[in-house]
């Protein structure tokens, strides 16, 4: 247990030694942020609410998306592929305990130094200045917290899946490369998938993408309990699938040699 | 009538470093003749590449005159291009990806070599350097002394008045330099292009220079010929011997350059006693528990001749 | 002159080359740039569509925007990827710098086709056929007028890009910044052109008219190939200025540049 908690500090200490590369990334969901709002302010000036959102939703949506923003794309997302190919990664899986769990935790450290930094004052900021639709009790912040907290552990979930192609191809960029559009699409990064078609919303709903950014921004917005099943309902899923896929991955190196 | 390639005047360079000006070079003066084969040497940070990047006009000197082909080199870096060749030991001027001929062609376009003169030329250098069966071949899959030869033909492949080499015999194997040397030589001597060569390699000095520079902290040392060089420290060699036990050593033909607990550096002449004679002697009145035989290095020969020493002490 | 081109052409087409021998990457390259202008072409088609128009332009007019400002930032970075900040550091850094500078080319042109990068390639091309596709939406006849128009707007975008991208690489000699302000400059401008200027308040038009004119040049031009007038307060000439502008980013970007190596040569880092 101890060791988790050293491997979270060191995650933890690792991504905040990042400063320039901070303010920098501060900056950029800065100006983003405030032109999205604009955006939205002027698409609501003549409508209340549209597909069940209204500005303060849209509002939300904007500045949850430029917090989480590094959380999700993290920029690290390669780190794990190229020790793979490298056969750096082999040294981790000969380790005793938990491989996956080791990972998790890790990079739980850094993604949590990343909400720290930037998620938490973005948000916060942008709830002074603007009229977000933010949980107003000490009880419904923790449940955003824990929801923002479960985003960052699906988006490593994601990224270990999408990283250990590379125990079976070296091309897995270029497979990431092309299917990447439509994760930044599914995933409401482009627009909120509320706005989607019904046929399109019902398909995209029922994707692990869901719980990176949609589902936060409904815990914030006022539907926290389905939200956060769901959230839940997939890093289990998500769990058992990546440790299925390291369990493979390990039988084929003890039988390739990596 | 001056046919001076290079000319060198009180040429200094200053830089600021975080522990204050240093002064890489301090006032140097000398002079090229075109068709000079000119060895260019020092310890490392003595000032030789920052010489040479001001020759070659990607530096600013900070005081003094330089002029090369008649034209100062920082005024007018891209028309000296066109007439100086630059080949760098550890870096590439090839297009890595690419298989070497199409290197070539590059080189011909961006130095308007007309099509015809320029295949012409490309097969005698084939020739000379034995690069045809490599002009397929993608310049990242040659090996260290391939990729040399053909970084020296795109080199000359635009008959450049002058010829800076960097290091180019370095990690090549006793084979490939002399490839490289037989071919500097023949450049030098058929076409008489002006060639610098830096290096540390003292073979290459002697055997392909006609005139040697030494600088050292910024300030030229030695200015003259090879051949003083080559009677004095050309034959020197050095053993070094580890003692069984560390007792005084005193042999016939050799002088103690330096001892440490109980290893013991032996310089002699190899012209005036062989190797294996010396280790026979020793051998006779030592017990040695290791011993190796060095050439002496550039640094050595740096400071005997700041020293003023003409010869090794007996 | 010609002459010089047809070199700086040679070494682009021998980067390329050097570039295909993976050409399915490359390809995929190619097709994933595109098909992220086209995801983020089809979301803002997805909200707009909800909206029913922003600003008082209907969507189609929108993705012109969209369009014009994707195919000039492709255009610049083209040509423009190698004098990014990482990149040129790297290169000052390593003494590949050097190198550049003993050949019998501009330094900038070596540089800039040192490497052709086909993902700008594909986000250019799918812009255009975001224009094309925008205009037919729109009810857009294509006159020879028009067209200049929206090329104009596509070079001078493209040429203010440049520019920034120019000044930066010449700041990369002198010390080391963070690219990031670039990069906000040259994705965060080419978001902000891609709406109707009157949507924004008075902070982000200035923005939007004199700090990033990427704005400028692509909305103004824009207004012309749709027979639109500009909102109430912007002044008519500024029309005249598009091109001025987007030149003198351009010539200020050289400045640095050329500032940028004179610092190299004296200091010799």
């Amino acid at each position: 247990m101890r060791a988790y908690l050293a491997l979270l500090r060191a995650g933890f200490r690792r991504q905040t030694s990042y400063r320039l590369a901070l303010a920098a990334g501060l900056a950029t969901n800065a100006f983003f942020g405030v032109v999205r709002t604009a955006v939205f302010y002027a698409l609501y000036r003549e409508r209340d609410q549209v597909a069940g959102l209204d500005v303060a939703d849209a509002l939300t949506y904007v500045w949850v998306l430029e917090g989480l923003f590094a959380v999700v794309w993290a920029p690290w997302f390669w780190e794990l592929a190229e020790a793979i190919r490298s056969g750096e990664f082999v040294a981790e899986l000969l380790r005793p305990g938990d491989p996956y769990l080791r990972l998790l935790v890790f990079d739980l450290g850094r993604t949590l130094s990343v909400l720290a930094t930037r998620t938490v004052p973005t948000l916060t900021v942008a709830s002074l200045l603007l009229p977000l639709r933010l949980p107003g009790t000490l009880g419904g912040l923790a449940l955003l917290g824990a929801s923002l907290v479960l985003a960052a552990v699906v988006s490593f979930q994601l990224r270990f899946l999408f990283g250990s192609a590379a125990f079976w191809t070296p091309d897995y960029r270029s497979l990431f490369m092309l299917v990447f559009p439509v994760l930044w699409l599914a995933s409401g990064f482009v627009v909120p998938v509320d706005f989607f078609p019904a046929p399109l919303r019902a398909l995209v709903d029922w994707s692990p993408l869901i719980p990176l950014l949609m589902a936060p921004v409904r815990v914030a917005t006022g539907a926290a309990g389905v939200a956060l099943a769901t959230q839940v309902a997939w890093v289990a899923t998500l769990l058992l699938a990546g440790r299925l896929v390291l369990a493979l991955a390990s039988r084929r190196l003890v039988i390739h040699g990596g | 009538m001056t046919n001076r390639v290079i000319e060198v005047e009180g040429l200094r360079k200053r830089f600021r470093t975080r522990r204050g000006p240093v002064e890489a070079v301090a006032g140097i003066d000398f002079q090229v003749r075109a068709g000079e084969f000119v060895g260019y040497a020092g310890p490392n940070g003595a000032g030789k590449s920052t010489t040479v990047k001001m020759m070659s006009g990607i530096l600013l000197p900070s005081g003094g005159r330089v002029e090369v082909c008649g034209m100062v080199p920082y005024r007018e870096r891209k028309r000296l291009a066109r007439r100086m060749g630059v080949v760098f030991g550890q870096r590439t001027q090839l297009w890595w990806d690419l298989p070497l001929e199409e290197s070539f062609e590059l080189v011909g376009h961006l130095y308007r070599i007309p099509a015809a003169e320029r295949v012409a030329r490309l097969r005698r250098l084939e020739e000379v350097l034995a690069l045809g069966p490599l002009l397929a071949v993608p310049v990242r899959s040659l090996s260290l002394g391939q990729r040399m030869r053909a970084e020296l033909a795109a080199a000359v492949l635009p008959s450049p008045e002058v010829l800076f080499l960097d290091e180019p015999t370095i990690g090549l194997d006793v084979e490939a330099k002399a490839a490289v040397r037989d071919f500097l030589r023949e450049l030098n001597r058929d076409e008489g292009t002006t060639v610098i060569l830096t290096t540390h390699d003292l073979d290459d000095i002697t055997r392909l220079c006609s005139r040697l520079m030494i600088i050292d902290h910024g300030r030229l040392i030695y200015d003259g010929s090879v051949e003083a060089l080559r009677t004095a420290y050309g034959t020197t060699r050095v053993l070094v011997v580890d003692l069984a036990e560390d007792e005084p050593v005193q042999l016939a033909g050799a002088v103690l350059a330096r001892a440490e607990g109980r290893r013991r550096w032996l310089e002699f002449a190899r012209d005036e006693v062989s190797a294996a004679e010396l280790i026979a002697r020793l051998l006779a009145g030592h017990e040695v528990a290791d011993l190796t035989l060095e050439e002496p290095d550039i640094e050595d020969i740096v400071r005997r001749i700041y020293r003023g020493e003409t010869r090794p002490r007996r | 002159m010609a002459e010089h081109a047809r070199v700086y052409l040679r070494l682009a087409a021998a980067s390329v080359r050097s570039t295909a021998r993976r050409p399915a990457y490359l390809a995929a390259r190619t097709v994933a740039a595109a098909l992220i202008v086209a995801i983020e072409v089809a979301g803002v088609v997805l909200m707009l569509d909800r909206f029913g128009s922003i600003g008082g332009w209907r969507p189609p007019e929108v993705v012109l925007l969209f369009g014009l400002a994707f195919t000039a930032q492709g255009l610049a970075l083209v040509f423009g990827d190698t004098l990014e900040a990482d990149k040129m550091s790297e290169l000052v850094r390593r003494g590949t710098f050097d190198q550049v500078l003993t050949r019998p080319a501009s330094p900038l042109g070596w540089v800039v086709t040192s490497y052709v990068d086909t993902r700008f390639l594909g986000r250019m091309l799918a812009g255009a056929a975001t224009v094309v596709w925008a205009t037919d939406r729109a009810g857009v006849t294509w006159t020879p007028g028009r067209a200049g128009l929206a090329a104009l707007a596509v070079a001078c975008a493209a040429a203010i890009i440049f520019g920034v991208l120019l000044a930066a690489a010449g700041f990369t000699f002198v010390t080391v910044q963070a690219s990031e302000a670039v990069n906000v400059f040259i994705y965060g401008g080419q978001y902000l052109a891609s709406y109707p200027m009157q949507i924004y308040g008075s902070v982000l038009r200035f923005m939007f008219v004199w700090v990033v004119p990427l704005g400028l040049a692509i909305y103004v031009p824009a207004l012309g190939v749709l027979g639109r007038q500009g909102p109430p307060g912007l002044p008519g000439w500024l029309a005249w200025l598009v091109a001025p502008v987007a030149g003198a980013f351009l010539a200020l970007g050289g400045l640095a540049w050329r500032a940028g190596i004179r610092h190299y040569v004296g200091t010799g880092s």
